[in-house]
């Protein structure tokens, strides 16, 4: 069991040291993020001018629930994984996987977990660049349950958002090109995820049906919990209900993915 | 002549990429769905933000759809016409692919702006004039030739922005290695096309408004169209739209007297 870990903990330590070589990469990404985040500004600033409120939250805590968005995408948002699985598969680096004691899911996920700390601490560092300046309008709730019941949110966030972008990756198996389904998800993705506008602003009925899938628990659900555009703890614990609903249907999708994709692969070369 | 020249190696140009894409239907159909999908998260934000808000600085919900519109319109311009071909300069000039463009018939800066054209932008370009079409609709403006006109020149304007202002950035390439991020951190500035110019304050208001050419290229052609024509906007667009065209071509020939080929 021990020696198992240990596969992965090594995977991990790997993956440490891959993405601090590419940790300038990270930290221009993280400051164009926060470019993106002066458009979040003027943008909301302006629809709030008149108006003390906006779906019962006032500017602080929508900028603050932008703001954990934007974090929250460095620690737990996958960023290029699909193309890197997409590349070991269409390069036939995969094949060394199929020959090793080690579980390619459990492998990329070591990879991913080793990337986001690094891309999340990184994206800290403009962040606290920027506290003097933006520091003011960030108003958080300070109920302790949000931080029980955060904490575990956010790491089926991270699965979730992995899984998926697994299930992308291994689509090469039949596609070549898996690019413009990346890019066609992820505007999915970041709508119904929360990323382009806190989802509890839509009108009620669309807001209900997006709680039953799984972009929501993608990003909003976390982020709602932490910035306390969700209110009580109940709704919180049915949400994680749901969550891991979600995370245990797409880890079995990816399983499934990865079996029968593996009945197409082809592996050439000595 | 030396025009009619031109036209007739675009055609050529224009030609080829239409046999490429149907070559590749697919990947076509795909690629005009991404961009659809990505104009309509933008609608919606506008559409969301709406049912909450009467105006945003100053403009209302179908003032802020034609301004949306606009700024798609001229961005899918501007992606049809030369966004494959300015990311491809990057990679060829580090490559020496870029060799190929000297050795053609014509400028070098004529041959690596229009050899593709991206039939899935273009094809977007209807869907970005029928939401300023729908948008000006219900806000009853009925505008004049002299108008539309008018609006068109500014959004080819823009377009022309954009293209000096990419290229500048792409030509970087000659003296630095890599120009990757160029797509992230232009769409990410691009944001700010959709926003009205009154929204800008302070310090925002002269990066994005004066300095960079990001507000300008979509918010002249959408008050033209909402407003009429402010004859104040023309020196301002005509003398913007020199300059990056005039900036980027400038660099551009700077880095093709580096340039030494890649090869071995």
């Amino acid at each position: 069991m021990l020696a198992a870990f240990d596969k992965y903990r090594h995977a991990f330590l790997v993956g440490l040291q891959s993405s601090l070589v590419y940790r300038w990469n990270f930290g221009i990404r993280a400051i164009f993020s926060f470019v993106h985040l002066a458009y979040v500004f003027i943008l909301w600033g302006a629809a709030f001018h008149g108006e003390s409120t906006i779906g019962g939250f006032d500017l602080g805590q929508t900028l603050t629930y932008f703001i954990v968005i934007l974090v929250l995408q460095f620690f737990i948002g996958a960023f290029n994984e699909d193309y890197q699985i997409s590349e070991e598969i269409r390069n036939g680096l995969i094949n060394q996987f199929l020959l090793k004691p080690i579980n390619y899911f459990g492998y990329r996920a070591s990879i991913f977990i080793s990337a986001r700390l690094v891309s999340g601490l990184l994206a800290l560092v403009p962040l606290i660049l920027l506290l003097p300046v933006i520091g003011h309008t960030l108003t958080f709730p300070h109920e302790d349950w949000r931080l029980l019941l955060g904490l575990p949110a956010l790491a089926m966030s991270a699965m979730i958002q992995f899984t998926i972008a697994y299930c992308f990756g291994l689509l090469t198996f039949w596609f070549l090109e898996i690019q413009s389904f990346i890019i066609l998800s992820m505007a999915i993705e970041m709508m119904l995820g929360g990323q382009i506008f806190p989802l509890d602003l839509m009108p009620a009925w669309l807001f209900h049906i997006s709680r039953y899938l799984p972009y929501y628990y993608q990003m909003y659900f976390p982020a709602a919990i932490l910035t306390g555009r969700i209110q009580d703890p109940a709704t919180a614990a049915v949400g994680l209900g749901f969550q891991a609903f979600w995370a245990i249907v797409l880890l079995g999708f990816a399983s499934w993915l990865w079996s029968r994709g593996l009945r197409r692969h082809t592996a050439v070369g000595g | 002549m030396a025009l009619m020249n031109y036209f007739r190696i675009w055609l050529a140009c224009a030609r080829y990429s239409v046999v490429r894409t149907m070559m590749f239907r697919f990947d076509f159909i795909m690629w005009a769905l991404v961009e659809l999908f990505w104009m309509v998260v933008n609608v919606l934000l506008v559409s969301v933000i709406y049912q909450h808000t009467r105006e945003i600085a100053g403009w209302t919900e179908y003032e802020m759809l034609i301004l949306i519109g606009s700024s798609m319109l001229m961005q899918r311009l501007l992606m049809g016409f030369f966004w494959s071909n300015l990311f491809e300069l990057g990679r060829n000039i580090r490559t020496g692919h870029f060799d190929f463009f000297l050795a053609q018939p014509g400028d070098p800066l004529f041959m690596v702006s229009t050899r593709k054209l991206d039939l899935d932008s273009l094809l977007n370009v209807f869907i970005a004039v029928a939401l300023i079409v729908y948008s000006a609709n219900r806000l009853h403006l009925h505008p004049g030739v002299g108008n539309i006109l008018s609006f068109i020149a500014f959004e080819f304007c823009g377009m022309l922005i954009q293209y000096g202002a990419l290229l500048m950035t792409v030509s970087a390439t000659f003296w630095i290695i890599g120009s990757q991020g160029l797509e992230g951190s232009y769409f990410t500035l691009f944001e700010f096309s959709r926003l009205p110019r009154e929204a800008f304050k302070g310090l925002a208001n002269a990066i994005f408004v004066w300095t960079l050419p990001v507000v300008i290229v979509s918010n002249v052609p959408a008050r033209t169209l909402i407003h009429g024509l402010e004859l104040s906007y023309v020196p301002w667009v005509v003398g913007v739209t020199f300059g990056w065209v005039g900036l980027g071509a400038w660099i551009f020939r700077r880095g093709l007297r580096r340039y030494s080929s890649a090869s071995s």
